[in-house]
Formats: C-alpha cells, sequence, structure tokens
C-alpha cells in the first residue's frame, strides 16, 4: 500500500474557551481518492480542512499531526509550511463572491500561484490558465480572463476557482462545500466538473459538504462527524447499500435528505435518541 | 412585445459629483500653475488712488479691475490667483504627507492586529484629544511661520483621520476568502498586504485624499485668517478674508470673493472624493 496523501492523527482544536470543536480526530486519504467529510452544521468539518491548509482563525489552538505527502506539517517552521502547504495543497472555496480580488483581473489571481510556486514564466502560467478554463466548459476564456469577478456569474466564478485550484498541480485538494453558494442546476454541473478533472489528474481531494446527495455522488469514502469527533470511516458504497452498514447515526443523516422527486416524502430529522446515543458513546 | 434578444447598452448617468468639482478645480490648478501670465495686475502692487474700487459691472469701476480693489489699491482677482497658488501648494502636499504616514500605520494597524494594532490605535485616540484648530495654531506658534511650518502643522494634526478609516477598510479586507486563497497559494503577509488588501483600500484613500484636500485649504486659511501663516501681504485667501472684515460695510467685495473662492474650492473637493470613491468602484452601485 502506497503512502497516504493526508494522514491526521489525534488532531484537536480548542477555541480560546477551551471549547474542543475538533476532538482527536484521525483521518487517513490514500492517493487519488475522493473522500468526503460530511456532518451537520458546527460538527468541525470547515475547522478540519482549515487546519490542513493552515489558516485556522487567530486564536484558536491546535494540537496533533497533520502529515501531507509524509510531512508533518506542525513541526516545520511557519514560512516553510506555507510553502509546502501552497506546492501540494489546493482550495476550492465555499463562496465564490468573496474568494476573488473584486480590483484584480481573473488572469492576474490565475496566475499568481503558478508563477510563484512553480517559478513559470507568466506566458506558460497563462497558457495553463487558459487551457483549464476551457476544461472547466467556459467558452469564452480569453474573455474571461480579462474580466474582474463581478463581471461573471457566480456558477463562472466557481468553474474559475476550480481551474485555479487545479492549475498549481497539486497532490491534495480541500473542496469546502463548493456547492452550497450555487443553485440547484449550476451545482450538478460544478460536481461534474470537479468529478471529471479529479479523475483525469488523480488528484486526491478532501470533500467537506453537508449534502449526503453530494457524497454519493462523487466520494469513494466517507468520514462522517459529530460535535468534532469522528463517528465513523466507511466506504461510501457500503453506506449507500441501503444493507444496514454504517453507524446509525449516518443512516439518519441519510435518510434526513430531502427527496426531491417525491412531493410527498415526509421530512425526517435525525432521531433524539439517536443523538443521544451517539453522545453517550463519544463521552464513554 | 419586447424584445429582451439583444441587450440594451446600459447608459449610466454622467457622475456630476466627479466631472463638476474636476471642472471647478481646473480652474483653480490653471490659475495657481500660470499666476503671472494669467493675472491682470502684480497682486502686491497698491495704488492708493484706486483704492476700493468697486467689480466691474458696477458704477464706478475702473477698466481691468475685473473684481475690484481693496483698501490699498491692490486688485483682488490678481491676488485670489496667486492664493490659488498658496491654497493648492499646501493643500497637495499637507494631504500626501498626511495620507501617506496615516495610511502606512493605519494599513499595519488593519494587518498585523496585536501590538501593532493597540500601540498605533491608542496613539491616534491621544492625538485626537487635541482640539485640532488650537493644535495647529500652537504648532506654528512654535515651529514659526512660513510656508513649511503650515503644511507641516496641518500634515501632523490630520494624519489620524486615515489611520482610522484605513484601518477599518483594512479590517474588513483581511477577513476576506481571497487573503485565504492568497496565503494558501504561497504568498508572504507583505505580498498580501500589497497585492491583495492595498488595492482594495486605495479608493478609500484616495477619496479621503480628496477631502483631506479641502479641509487643508480651510486650516490654511484659519490660519492666515490668524496671521499665523506667510507674512501678513502674501496674497492668502485667508489673509484676503481677514483684510476685507475690516471694510465690508464700504467694500462687500473684498470679502465675498475670496469667501466665494474658498467655499467653492473646499466644496469641490470634499463633492470630489464622493465623485471618485464612486468612479472606482468595480461593483457600481
Amino acid at each position: 500500500m502506497s503512502a497516504p496523501v493526508l494522514e491526521i492523527s489525534n488532531l484537536s482544536v480548542r477555541l480560546p474557551n477551551d471549547l474542543k470543536v475538533l476532538n482527536t480526530v484521525d483521518l487517513r486519504v490514500e492517493p487519488g481518492e475522493v473522500r468526503a467529510l460530511v456532518g451537520e452544521s458546527g460538527a468541525g468539518k470547515s475547522m478540519l480542512g482549515k487546519a490542513v491548509l493552515g489558516i485556522l482563525p487567530a486564536g484558536l489552538r491546535q494540537t496533533g499531526r497533520i502529515t501531507v505527502l509524509g510531512q508533518a506539517l506542525d513541526q516545520l517552521p511557519a514560512s516553510v509550511r506555507r510553502r509546502e502547504v501552497a506546492r501540494h495543497v489546493s482550495l476550492i472555496p465555499q463562496d465564490p463572491l468573496t474568494a476573488l480580488n473584486p480590483v484584480r483581473p481573473i488572469a492576474a489571481q490565475m496566475t499568481d500561484a503558478m508563477v510563484r510556486i512553480h517559478g513559470w514564466p507568466r506566458r506558460k502560467a497563462l497558457a495553463r490558465a487558459a487551457d483549464l478554463l476551457e476544461q472547466v466548459h467556459i467558452r469564452d476564456v480569453a474573455r474571461v480572463l480579462k474580466s474582474y469577478p463581478h463581471e461573471l456569474s457566480g456558477g463562472m466564478r466557481q468553474r474559475v476557482l476550480i481551474a485555479a485550484a487545479f492549475a498549481t498541480e497539486p497532490k491534495l485538494i480541500v473542496a469546502d462545500e463548493p456547492t452550497t453558494a450555487l443553485d440547484a442546476t449550476v451545482q450538478r454541473e460544478i460536481l461534474r466538473i470537479i468529478r471529471g478533472l479529479q479523475q483525469e489528474t488523480g488528484t486526491t481531494v478532501l470533500f467537506v459538504t453537508h449534502d449526503m446527495g453530494v457524497v454519493a455522488q462523487i466520494s469513494q469514502r466517507v468520514t462522517v462527524l459529530f460535535g468534532g469527533r469522528v463517528v465513523e470511516h466507511i466506504d461510501t458504497e457500503a453506506l449507500f447499500a441501503g444493507a444496514g452498514q454504517g453507524h446509525a447515526y449516518s443512516r439518519a443523516l441519510i435518510r434526513a435528505t430531502p427527496d426531491w422527486t417525491r412531493s410527498d416524502a415526509p421530512f425526517a430529522p435525525v432521531p433524539p435518541e439517536v443523538i443521544a446515543d451517539l453522545m453517550q458513546e463519544q463521552t464513554r | 412585445m419586447v424584445d429582451i434578444s439583444a441587450p440594451r447598452a446600459v447608459v449610466r448617468a454622467p457622475n456630476l459629483r466627479l466631472w463638476v468639482p474636476l471642472c471647478w478645480l481646473t480652474l483653480v490648478g490653471i490659475a495657481a500653475v500660470f499666476a503671472p501670465w494669467i493675472a491682470p495686475h502684480d497682486p502686491l502692487a497698491q495704488d492708493l488712488m484706486l483704492g476700493r474700487l468697486p467689480p466691474a459691472w458696477i458704477a464706478g469701476s475702473e477698466p481691468g479691475y475685473w473684481l475690484g480693489t481693496d483698501d490699498l489699491g491692490r486688485d483682488v482677482l490678481s491676488r485670489l490667483i496667486y492664493g490659488a497658488r498658496i491654497a493648492l501648494i499646501v493643500a497637495a502636499t499637507a494631504a500626501l504627507l498626511a495620507g501617506l504616514v496615516g495610511s502606512g500605520l493605519g494599513l499595519l494597524a488593519g494587518f498585523f492586529g496585536g501590538w501593532w494594532d493597540k500601540c498605533i490605535s491608542r496613539l491616534v485616540e491621544i492625538w485626537m484629544a487635541f482640539p485640532p484648530v488650537l493644535f495647529a495654531v500652537l504648532l506654528v506658534a512654535v515651529l514659526g511661520t512660513g510656508l513649511g511650518s503650515v503644511i507641516a502643522a496641518i500634515a501632523l494634526i490630520d494624519w489620524t483621520r486615515f489611520v482610522r478609516v484605513v484601518r477599518a477598510e483594512t479590517l474588513v479586507q483581511a477577513r476576506m476568502d481571497y487573503i485565504d486563497s492568497a496565503v494558501i497559494g504561497g504568498a508572504s503577509k507583505l505580498s498580501v498586504l500589497r497585492h491583495e488588501v492595498l488595492p482594495n483600500v486605495l479608493p478609500a484613500i484616495i477619496a479621503l485624499l480628496s477631502l483631506e484636500m479641502g479641509i487643508a485649504v480651510i486650516v490654511e486659511a484659519i490660519l492666515s485668517f490668524v496671521n499665523l501663516s506667510l507674512s501678513s501681504d502674501a496674497p492668502t485667501w485667508g489673509g484676503m478674508i481677514a483684510e476685507g472684515r475690516a471694510s465690508i460695510y464700504f467694500a462687500w467685495w473684498v470679502l465675498t470673493f475670496p469667501l466665494l473662492t474658498l467655499f467653492l474650492t473646499v466644496l469641490s473637493f470634499s463633492q470630489l472624493g464622493e465623485g471618485l470613491k464612486r468612479h472606482f468602484d468595480p461593483v457600481q452601485t
């Protein structure tokens, strides 16, 4: 078995008041894998992504180990760590409206990281940016490159951000709920694009989401989080097979996903007894 | 039926707040630069025989003295034109100095936070506790009169304005997602500050610079009014207002025209600031 791209062991993140937003999390993601990270709001899934990227908000304390491609990031000095993360890890952010600098054209924003990380000449970076924009199904590439973010729609901006994430040839991409800020039809298209590029490049993806439908579409394995702790790691297929595999909480999450094809489908929130059992299990 | 296939060109109303002030300030600027060629008379030449001549459209005026003369027979228009020189030099240099110092400190405080922010913010609060005009008078009294000390006094008072605005704006920008994206893309702190934060704060700085130039014109006029600016016979707008005050009942024009010029110039600077802000905003509202 090859070395994991991302290995997290015993990771805890504390707020200034000592509340743990992540509690002794272990996670191992193999090369080429798409790992979904699911949980309700506040489960700590976005925090986990931020910890890997080294952009936790100021004031939070982190303990435990994050290893990317065999390198223990927390052991490195800050500047080296930043360089290593830049070289190997990218982010597809949640909100395409705020993730692009409003006063700089797309071309400059896309090429900056390529030039900085790989030392490519600006012209080569620009050619790669144009190439990737075509791959994310943008028709008018030349115009988009010259545009400012406010001249593009939300879906277009998210495509630009996906192209930018793949542009630096990362080994690992953290996708932080990349479809939640978009409407349903655009969501599906965006998912298809991410999966297409992922399969072509073999990039490992940590896909943060709260949407079980998305999990089923995109991932091979799932990590379920509750209250900052891992509930379980499980193969996506097994979890959705309906054969009673997986934790009761994970199955309840699946049932809680609304079924838009049936107008009479009842809304099924996670039953309180499942949560009570889970909390008891976690305090043990 | 409405044709929706061809998008109509969006006709945006001309930005009056930008262009009207710009016209007036260009006029003042031309007057300042080309004063020796434009001014019909020597601004310092006295002729007691021609004292208190009314403006050209009032009976009893002399040809060539468009806005009349003051008590000592000096041409009001020529003095206004030369006064524009001093006003603009003071406004531009003082605002630029205050802007450089204040914006720099504001960026540092807002971006690095922590001790930087604490030290700079406390300093600003203490500084702002002084009443500004009294502070200026005090500073000039200590530094001595003259163009340099007037500029220094204005810059020393008003850099705090820039710190406050730029710090607040930087705090907002530093929390944006694209800052995180730049950090993940390997940008250093300084690079983030220079390429991501500064361009977004710049419109606010430019708008404030324009506003500050208006304030500098007023403060300079105040200092001239209390005779703490340049030597008393140098043609400054504030000095003219002070002199005109004495003869307001016999020759209203000596006071009125410099006052009007001052008013229009200050108003133009503040409106221009607002207009520029709108002009630079990439998301037009």
